[in-house]
């Protein structure tokens, strides 16, 4: 038996399934929880709800890139491993390496390497997990640091902190959209660039224009920018 | 009540939040841990140490960069579960942003917390559905769409979203979008500095010149 058919076996289906219905149920639980914050604090009730079909909606957008990366995904792990990796944390092009890099320990070039075994496999699988674990013990841990981080940052200030938050927000998706611009080399990447670019573009025009006369527009904008983006970045660069 | 609520809030999350994410670490050894016993294929521990140790080469920085750099705008639930179910640039940050935009939510605020906290809640049920259709019925739809829109959804769909999210903010905050931008773009033209490093240059170079700006906009309303 070859290692793909091994990595596909019913079995692991079952095994991926455990951490998936956690991240589920985490979720269900702090549903709960916010429910409950409504009620208490008594905010409008159809807050959490719109919050929520908000998030739904939007989402559509990114989770169909998802869905084609993870087809990928599959053809190079399997299809277990595949959807329980791009359920949690970590991104097809992290866990690709991740799974390369466990082959590359044992001496091999990668996952296409003739060499590659059930041993190998086992290391690949072990390296994804470690490496998501990273994320899930540092969060899992020193989240609690982290508020008082934000909070010593903020001084107490409110104007502050919601400035502040705009802030990091700027400065973390400037890095995303740099990475995207420019590769390694240093190179400009055209359609990473035209795909940014009309992307935010779109949202600005999306924002200004329309929805101040149209506010139920807001919810879809996101994906409406995506779509502009990914278009003009197919018919001016391909 | 709302500020009193607050602690409440942030003690409930971390009761939820800390022991999932530590379970999930867990549980997601469980496909290697039976494929090593049902095959007996378990590997030398000083190969899978020398995986660990290139893969933390790689990302170890990002375990802790990432989620210092996205806390402020996920908030205490919102770390917890995005760092649980990943996809945080391009699915998770963009939609709290958007429902906490639309809703009208100040950050700090228990408004905001329960808004983006359930947006987030809704885009894992739709990145769940996404990734269990993919495993059912993934391989045939691939097959069967354009190669255009395949092309399209895997190259670029993170690049429109994550520039779409950045001019989202950068409407509120045209000037330090600007600022914000040109910090990576310079330190990537550059070349050769590591990834973690560009990204906290980004984060906290942006939140300082924001801070420029806040003073600057406190002094003149004094005036």
């Amino acid at each position: 038996m070859d290692y793909l058919s091994i990595s596909n076996l019913p079995i692991f289906w079952v095994l991926a399934s455990v951490t998936v219905i956690i991240s589920a149920l985490q979720a269900v639980l702090y549903i709960r929880q916010a429910k409950k914050a409504t009620a208490v604090c008594s905010l409008d009730p159809q807050l959490p709800k719109k919050a929520f079909k908000i998030g739904l909606i939007s989402a559509i957008g990114p989770a169909l890139g998802v869905f084609i990366v993870m087809v990928g995904l599959m053809a190079a792990i399997g299809g277990p491993m595949a959807w329980l990796r791009l359920s949690i944390i970590g991104a097809a092009a992290t866990e690709l390496s991740a799974a390369t890099l466990g082959a590359q320990a044992c001496g091999l070039t990668g996952l296409a390497d003739p060499n590659y075994d059930l041993m190998v496999l086992a290391v690949s699988w072990f390296g994804m997990a470690l490496n998501g674990a990273g994320w899930l013990v540092f969060t899992g841990v020193a989240t609690p640091g982290l508020e008082k981080l934000r909070d010593k940052m903020s001084g107490g200030d409110m104007g502050w902190l919601a400035y502040m938050s705009a802030a990091c927000s700027i400065g973390i998706f400037a890095y995303l959209n740099a990475n995207q611009m420019i590769s390694g080399g240093p190179k400009i990447n055209a359609g990473g660039t035209v795909a940014c670019l009309s992307g935010a573009i779109s949202m600005m025009l999306i924002g200004k224009f329309v929805v101040p006369k149209h506010p139920k527009f807001a919810e879809y904008s996101l994906g409406i920018a995506m779509i502009i983006g990914i278009a003009l970045a197919i018919i001016f660069v391909g | 009540m709302e500020n009193n609520y607050m602690s409440t809030w942030k003690k409930n999350s971390v009761r939820i939040g800390s022991p999932t994410n530590l379970l999930a670490a867990l549980t997601s050894f469980l496909p290697v841990i039976y494929l090593c016993i049902r095959f007996d294929c378990w590997p030398d521990i000083s190969l899978v140490l020398a995986a660990w140790g290139l893969i933390a080469l790689s990302f170890g920085a990002f375990y802790v960069v990432e989620p210092v750099s996205y806390y402020a705008s996920l908030g205490m639930s919102g770390t917890y579960l995005s760092f649980l179910s990943g996809n945080i640039g391009n699915m998770r940050v963009p939609c709290a942003a958007l429902a906490l935009d639309v809703t009208k939510s100040e950050a700090g605020t228990i408004q905001a917390e329960v808004v983006s906290t359930m947006a987030i809640c809704g885009s894992i049920i739709t990145n769940l559905i996404a990734t269990t259709a993919a495993a059912l019925v993934g391989t045939a739809v691939v097959a069967v769409l354009p190669e255009a829109i395949n092309k399209g959804l895997q190259t670029y769909a993170s690049a429109a979203i994550f520039g779409a999210t950045l001019g989202n903010f950068g409407l509120k905050k045209p000037k330090v979008a600007v600022i914000g931008l040109a910090i990576p773009v310079i330190c990537k033209l550059i070349g050769g500095i590591p990834s973690w490093i560009i990204i906290v240059l980004s984060v906290f170079g942006t939140v300082g010149v924001a801070r420029l700006f806040y003073n600057a906009e406190k002094k003149k309303a004094v005036q």
